[in-house]
């Protein structure tokens, strides 16, 4: 297995245990690397479009679904809580975990709360609705605005 | 990306922030979209689809139109 995807693998198995980011020390102990090969890879999977990484450069900021800081999306799957990047991710968690999970979010208008149940048969019937404002072409012009 | 209560709470949200309004998508579709993007993203063989596959994507669930395609002139590249 090759160094990027090693340390890609490590990032997600990270954010799925613990529900938070890792810094390059941990990545670099699960995967078994070095912290300064970690972070040569970390500019590799940005290019790639697999990482955000924060203005340092080796802070990670997203790995979709998963956000490294706090968002209005959270998400809860067993004991494990987390942050999406956007209302998408908020169900791309459960579906990148394969499990059961409660996502708890607002109405952007109204800030009236969200919550839906995501079972092993998907996300219950619901009538609220998602709208994005950037369109598909413009997604990578400013990703955490998108 | 956010939720919104209802397509009228998008109307008032993006008149009031001088947004243009984009196509509503619902929970379903959303659902849909989410597993579909993400449901190998865990595995070692996962990759972020091309452009091709987007489309096909958003075309299985409903979503087409330049607003939705990730290569459509009309948004820039």
């Amino acid at each position: 297995m090759d160094l990027d995807l090693r340390v890609k693998l490590a990032i997600y198995e990270h954010f799925a245990a613990v529900g938070r980011r890792p810094g390059a020390d941990d990545v670099a102990a699960r995967a078994g690397v070095s912290a300064p090969e970690v972070r040569e890879a970390f500019g590799r999977l940005r290019a790639q479009r697999v990482l955000v990484l924060e203005a340092d450069g080796v802070t990670i900021r997203m790995a979709p679904p998963f956000s490294g800081v706090p968002t209005p999306h959270r998400v809860t799957a067993g004991d494990v809580s987390y942050f999406a990047n956007c209302a998408w991710d908020a169900l791309g968690i459960p579906a990148a975990l394969h499990r059961p999970a409660i996502v708890r979010s607002r109405c952007e208008q109204s800030h009236e709360p969200l919550e839906l149940t995501v079972s092993d048969r998907g996300a219950e019937p619901s009538d609220w609705v998602f709208h994005c404002l950037v369109p598909a072409a413009r997604w990578w012009d400013d990703i955490v605005f998108t | 990306m956010l939720f919104f209560r209802s397509e009228e709470r998008v109307r008032t949200w993006c008149s009031a922030s001088g947004y243009p309004t984009r196509p509503v998508v619902t929970m379903r579709q959303l659902w849909e979209l989410a597993r579909d993007w993400y449901a190998t993203r865990l595995q070692p063989d996962s990759r972020r689809p091309k452009p091709d596959e987007m489309r096909a994507i958003f075309g299985r669930i409903g979503l087409t139109g330049d607003f939705w395609d990730p290569q459509a002139d009309a948004f820039g590249a």
